[in-house]
């Protein structure tokens, strides 16, 4: 068969396809689908394999939504482009939000991917640390400076006993000093440091009982006002997505590799076993689900660190319905 | 202290050329020591490619050229004056014989001395770009001086500057001559400071082999401003002017 | 009397005036909030607010510069007398020193941690990298165009390579170090604090780029650009310096032009 025919069984294949998901959702949506982008805050990983899976599986098509997941990097102002308008949602955590009210930005959270945070501290096993509050008695710390978890560990543990020095996503400086501790995501710092050939222990965050939700969808209000039926429906189609990443997640981890070569599937595949716990939550929670009381705890603590004025975070969040 | 008349020159079938063109043809001249040489011709003659043939800062392709001395000190002054900006007048002076390694205190005050000859030495501390052309060409003159040498040559040293300063540098040049015995090489492209400096005149043909007038000019030293109005400097200047015409035409 | 607009302050703090003054209006008008962009006017209360550690920043971030520019002010220029020295060593390490100019310091800066360890020593080489090639490039640039005039003339005086390079092309280049080292200023500071995002150390508070990403992680847009303006203020400081210092050196070259009276 010559190029020319593959190239019109394709035609066809597309249009047949694209009419059965027209007929899928004409009964109550005509005119063009809902185009929106999401700011993901790091490069393609584990973090949003539901979102590629929603994708991939036409979970976004099925709901009339027209979706770009767009990669991010270092330093991306994430908050900043919302609320300019540049894209319509973005991925952030919890306690960011929070500030950004209190700096006049008004953001909400939509959906919250990970329960805890499974934000660290990495130290070599070898130094034999029995708890959190013993890295803190000596060593170096590598942190980037500023963060509300820099403030929580300073003013829980003080950094009189340790040299405090910049964490730029490098693991070199960990690898090479024994005595060296470092900020980690659970998901990805230690997988890589094992690989490396390092045996790395990791104390959470959370264990000083500041628990902020991550990895957290967020939009402006008047988005929010304005498309709220679509919001509702790009959360269907999230929760569709998670739940069909967390039973098999080789597919959107291949399409994430492709985009992120420089993480192998391996990596991929450890890490996204280690998240999931994270996602469903102790006690186990419905997937991406908030509620008050948690925001109404870490707005304490952030008033409590300096951070913010007190303010009521009610309308920080859109409650699961 | 040597005591010399100056050094000699013989050149004999001298031939240089630049990129295969051919600026110098078999040129014989001969220098007598303690003789003041002045050379013109048209521009492109190859005056000042002979000048740093003889200064060694070149060399011919074919050719000798021999010196009467083993050992010649020659200086040099260019058209420029290529003083130092960051040394003073003193200092610029003294340099070759910084640069022979006399030591301070003996260099100074050769140095101050001869700014003395050359009216500048209420100039010595001062910098050359506080200096107009024709001091810094004193400057420059008293520096070139500063080693004795047996051998003085002179690339069109005064082209820049204007008529009266000019006259000037003509007489101070003189004088040093007088003071200080030494051959003396000096290229211009000015007729009359050429017949009333020098010797000897000689004449380069354009293509550079021929040398097409060498004539003595038979005025005696010290030359004064009266000389410039007199009859004989006016002969001897229209020989010579005719014959640089004859030539330049000759060429064209 | 001067006229007023001879006043050598005065042309550009009315510039500044104007320009703050419409930034402030045009973000009033367009009712832009202060996260997106700052008014001048919270900038300069930020400045105030925050004076002290701002000035604690802005010294420590100043000595890294100042040592760094220092280092490449001598070293630069040691490599420009060994590049000018010969033709073969020129082809041979030339391009290496462009090394200098095209490298990422942002890609580096993580392995100068791995050298210099955490804290000014990291923070002064990543200054250094960033601000040696201007003065090598115009340091080699002098050495290389000395009058050839000059040159025959210490030719002619049979003076020695070594006096030839003392006392001649070394002093004739003095004008274009110095123009490498004008350029150099500013970029040591940028070099400065592109270091202290990777190797900082927080124990005395830090310098401008820990102050900048502390205040970008709090979402302090006032503070970020109060920071910012202290970083410029400081790469001001730090050019005046070398132009001072150009001025003093350059003194002779340029000392009361002849004039004819």
């Amino acid at each position: 068969m010559d190029g020319a025919s593959f190239r019109i069984i394709g035609l066809v294949m597309v249009m047949l396809i694209s009419s059965a998901c027209k007929n899928a959702s004409d009964d109550q949506r005509v005119g063009a689908p809902f185009k929106a982008d999401i700011q993901l805050n790091w490069v393609p990983e584990p973090e949003f394999g539901g979102y590629y899976a929603a994708r991939d599986s036409g979970l976004f098509d099925q709901e009339h939504l027209e979706v770009e997941l767009k990669p991010g990097g270092p330093g991306i102002p994430t908050l900043q482009l919302i609320e300019s308008g540049q894209v319509t949602f973005g991925i952030t955590t919890a306690d960011n939000i929070l500030i950004a009210r209190d700096r006049g930005a008004d953001l909400v959270a939509l959906f919250a991917l990970y329960q805890n945070l499974p934000e660290g501290i990495m130290v070599h096993a070898e130094r034999g640390l029995g708890a959190l509050e013993d890295v803190f008695k000596g060593g170096t710390l590598a942190m980037e400076p500023g963060t509300p978890t820099f403030k929580v560990l300073e003013k829980r543990f003080g950094f009189h006993h340790l040299h405090v020095v910049p964490y730029t996503n490098n693991l070199a400086p960990f690898l090479h000093d024994p005595l060296l501790a470092q900020q980690c995501y659970l998901t990805a710092e230690p997988i890589a440091a094992r690989r490396a050939g390092a045996s790395p222990q990791v104390f959470p965050i959370s264990d000083t009982g500041y628990n902020p939700y991550s990895g957290v969808l967020v939009t402006k209000r008047d988005v929010l006002i304005k498309h709220k039926e679509e919001v509702r429906r790009l959360i269907r189609a999230l929760k569709a997505g998670w739940t069909a990443y967390l039973k098999d997640p080789t597919p959107a981890n291949q399409t994430m590799h492709q985009l992120n070569p420089t993480m192998d599937e391996a990596t991929f595949e450890a890490s996204s076993i280690v998240q999931t716990p994270f996602i469903i939550g102790m006690p186990a929670t419905p997937i991406g689900q908030m509620n008050l009381e948690r925001w109404q705890t870490l707005s304490g603590q952030l008033v409590e660190l300096g951070l913010i004025q007190p303010s009521d975070p009610q309308s920080a969040f859109l409650p699961s319905e | 202290m040597k005591h010399r008349q100056g050094a000699g020159l013989k050149l004999r079938r001298i031939h240089r050329q630049f990129d295969g063109r051919p600026v110098l043809k078999h040129l014989d001249l001969d220098i007598a020591p303690g003789e003041f040489l002045a050379i013109i011709g048209p521009s492109g003659c190859g005056k000042s490619t002979l000048l740093r043939l003889i200064a060694d800062l070149d060399q011919p392709d074919q050719g000798t050229l021999d010196r009467s001395e083993e050992d010649v000190d020659l200086a040099f002054v260019f058209q420029d004056p290529c003083l130092l900006p960051w040394r003073s007048v003193i200092e610029n002076v003294a340099l070759p014989l910084e640069l022979q390694g006399v030591p301070h205190h003996h260099r100074m005050p050769a140095a101050e001395a001869l700014l003395k000859t050359v009216g500048l030495e209420e100039a010595q501390g001062k910098f050359p770009q506080q200096l107009s052309g024709g001091m810094k060409m004193r400057v420059s003159l008293a520096r070139a001086l500063i080693t004795r040498p047996d051998l003085l040559l002179l690339d069109e040293p005064f082209a820049a500057l204007d008529d009266i300063t000019r006259h000037h540098l003509d007489d101070h040049l003189q004088s040093l001559w007088l003071n200080h015995p030494m051959t003396v090489v000096f290229v211009t492209h000015s007729l009359s400071e050429a017949v009333y400096l020098a010797d000897r005149v000689i004449l380069l043909s354009a293509g550079g082999g021929d040398i097409t007038l060498d004539y003595k000019v038979p005025l005696a030293h010290p030359r004064t401003p009266a000389t410039r109005v007199s009859t004989p400097f006016i002969d001897h200047l229209r020989i010579v002017s005719e014959a640089f015409e004859l030539h330049a035409r000759a060429a064209e | 009397m001067k006229a007023l607009y001879q006043i050598v302050w005065l042309p550009p703090l009315m510039s500044f005036v104007l320009i703050t003054g419409l930034i402030e209006c045009s973000i009033t008008l367009m009712d832009l909030p202060a996260y997106l962009a700052p008014r001048p006017s919270a900038v300069a209360l930020a400045l105030w607010v925050h004076a002290e550690e701002l000035l604690k920043a802005t010294w420590h971030t100043g000595v890294a510069a100042l040592l760094g520019l220092g280092m490449s002010a001598l070293l630069g220029a040691l490599l420009a007398i060994t590049l000018a020295s010969h033709p073969l060593i020129r082809r041979a390490f030339y391009p290496y020193a462009v090394f200098f100019q095209t490298v990422p310091i942002i890609a580096i800066a993580p392995m100068l941690v791995i050298w210099f360890g955490y804290g000014q020593g990291a923070v002064v080489a990543a200054s250094f990298i960033v601000s040696v090639f201007p003065i090598i490039a115009n340091t080699l640039n002098g050495l290389l165009s000395t009058d050839p005039a000059l040159l025959d003339l210490f030719r002619i005086a049979k003076a020695s390579s070594l006096h030839t390079l003392f006392k001649l092309r070394i002093p004739g280049a003095i004008p274009h170090f110095l123009t490498g080292l004008r350029v150099a200023s500013g970029l040591a500071v940028i070099g400065a604090i592109v270091g202290e995002f990777v190797a900082d150390s927080y124990e005395d508070g830090g310098g401008i780029g820990t102050a900048v990403e502390i205040a970008l992680k709090e979402q302090r847009t006032d503070l970020v650009f109060a920071a910012v303006l202290m970083s410029s203020l400081l790469g001001l400081l730090i050019f005046w310096l070398v132009s001072g210092l150009n001025q003093i050196t350059l003194r002779r070259w340029h000392l009361g032009e002849f004039k004819d009276s």
